[in-house]
C-alpha cells in the first residue's frame, strides 16, 4: 500500500539527507566559498527530493481522494517512475502501462510453469503438485460441462481462468495494477473467446449448419416464415455475448479497484488534519475490502471461464445430438 | 432533479432489481441443495453462473453511470 511505498522512499531520502549533511560538514572544514556553493546545491537536491516525496504522497492522495471526472485509482510503479524521473521513456511507459502490466503477468506465469515443466518427475514435488491440482480441477470442471470431447478446449479455457485470476489479484499488491480493470484488456479477451467459439461452431456444424442454427433451426413451414425475425435476433444474441463478458469483468474489477482507492483516500483524509508523520499518512481503512476484492477476483475469473465453456457447449452440442 | 441526483439513483434502482433476483435465485438453490445434498456441487456451480448473469445487469448500469459522469 501507499504507506509502505512512502516508508521506503522516506528511508532512502533520510539516508540521502544524512549523507548530504556529512558531506556538507567535511567541505566546510576546507574552504569557505566552496562550502557555501556545495551546501546550497546539496540543500537544493535534498529539498527537491523531499518535494518529490510530498508530490508522490499528494498524487496518491489526489488520485485516491476525489473522483471528479476521472475514476480514482491507486498509483502503480510506472506512475511512480514517471513522477520521480520525468522523461520520454517513462511517458511512453505510462501510455502503454495496461499492456505492460499484462505482459508482466504473462512473463511471470510462463516462467513459473516452464520452470516446473522442465523438472517434472513422476512423483511430483510441492510446486508441481500445486500446478497439477489446478490443472486437474480446471480439467474436471470443463470436461464436466463439455463432455469428453471438450478436452481439446481445456488448454484455452484453463489458461483463460489462470490468466484472468492472476491479473485480477495483481491489482491488490502495492504498486501493481490489474490490466482487467481497463476495458481494452477484457474486450480483447472476450473477442478472442467470441472468434474461437464461432470458428468451432463452423467446424462442428459446417457452414450451412452454422447458418441454419442462426435461423433458429426451422423444421416446419411456420418456422421458415419466422426466419427473417429469428436471424437478426440470434445475431444480436451472439454479439451480446462478448459485450456482456467484457463489461461484466471490466465493471467488477474496476469497481473493486475504485473501492480500494476511495477507502485509501478516506484513510489518508481522516488523519490529514492532525499532520501525521510521513511514515504513517493514514489509517488503513481499506483492509476489509481487500478480502472482498480477492473473492470478487476469483468469482469473476471463474464466471468468465464458465460462461465461455457454456458458449462452446451451445455452439457444438449439435455434434452430440448425432451421436444419440 | 439534476444529473447529480438521477445518476446514482439509476445504479440504486438497478441494485434493487438485482438484489431481488439474486435473493430468489440463491434461495431456490439453497432449497434444492437441501432436498438433494448429493447434487450440491452441480447446483452450486449453476447458482454461481446464474448469480453472475444477474449481477452483470447492475454492473452495466454502473458502467453507464461512470461513462456519463
Amino acid at each position: 500500500m501507499i504507506e509502505k511505498l512512502v516508508l521506503v522512499i522516506n528511508n532512502a531520502l533520510t539516508q540521502t539527507q544524512e549523507h548530504a549533511h556529512d558531506v556538507t560538514e567535511h567541505i566546510t572544514d576546507t574552504a569557505l566559498v566552496a562550502t557555501d556553493h556545495a551546501a546550497d546545491t546539496l540543500h537544493a537536491v535534498a529539498g527537491h527530493a523531499v518535494d518529490t516525496l510530498h508530490a508522490v504522497a499528494g498524487h496518491a492522495g489526489e488520485a485516491a481522494g476525489h473522483g471528479g471526472g476521472h475514476a480514482p485509482e491507486l498509483p502503480n510503479w510506472l506512475e511512480l517512475a514517471h513522477i520521480l524521473f520525468p522523461s520520454s521513456i517513462t511517458d511512453w511507459l505510462m501510455v502503454w502501462h495496461v499492456p505492460i502490466f499484462s505482459a508482466v503477468v504473462i512473463l511471470f506465469l510462463s516462467f513459473f510453469c516452464i520452470k516446473v515443466y522442465r523438472k517434472r518427475t513422476l512423483i511430483p514435488g510441492k510446486l508441481q503438485n500445486f500446478l497439477e491440482f489446478i490443472v486437474e480441477a480446471l480439467s474436471n470442471l470443463i470436461v464436466g460441462i463439455l463432455g469428453e470431447h471438450g478436452r481439446k478446449y481445456v488448454p484455452f479455457l484453463g489458461t483463460l481462468f489462470v490468466y484472468i485470476f492472476v491479473m485480477n489479484v495483481m491489482g491488490l499488491f502495492p504498486g501493481m495494477f490489474s490490466s482487467t480493470s481497463k476495458l481494452n484488456t477484457t474486450l480483447a479477451l472476450a473477442i478472442c473467446v467470441f472468434l474461437y467459439v464461432q470458428l468451432e461452431g463452423i467446424k462442428a456444424q459446417g457452414l450451412w449448419g452454422y447458418i441454419f442454427h442462426f435461423m433458429g433451426s426451422p423444421k416446419s413451414a411456420v418456422e421458415w416464415c419466422l426466419v427473417p425475425l429469428n436471424f437478426p435476433l440470434h445475431i444480436i444474441g451472439e454479439l451480446a455475448k462478448p459485450i456482456s463478458l467484457s463489461l461484466r469483468l471490466f465493471g467488477n474489477i474496476s469497481g473493486e479497484d475504485m473501492l480500494l482507492a476511495i477507502f485509501v483516500g478516506l484513510g489518508i483524509l481522516m488523519t490529514s488534519a492532525f499532520h501525521p508523520p510521513a511514515w504513517l499518512p493514514g489509517i488503513p481503512l481499506h483492509v476489509p475490502f481487500i478480502f472482498l476484492a480477492l473473492l470478487t477476483s476469483f468469482v469473476q475469473a471463474l464466471v468468465f471461464t464458465l460462461l465461455s465453456t457454456i458458449y462452446f457447449s451451445l455452439m457444438t452440442h449439435h455434434e452430440e445430438e448425432e451421436h444419440h | 432533479m439534476g444529473a447529480e441526483l438521477l445518476l446514482p439513483l439509476t445504479v440504486a434502482i438497478a441494485a434493487v432489481g438485482s438484489g431481488l433476483g439474486l435473493g430468489k435465485a440463491v434461495g431456490m438453490a439453497m432449497e434444492a441443495m437441501g432436498r438433494q445434498p448429493e447434487a450440491a456441487g452441480k447446483i452450486q456451480t449453476g447458482m454461481i453462473i446464474g448469480a453472475a448473469f444477474i449481477e452483470a445487469l447492475t454492473i452495466y448500469a454502473l458502467v453507464a453511470v461512470i461513462l456519463l459522469k
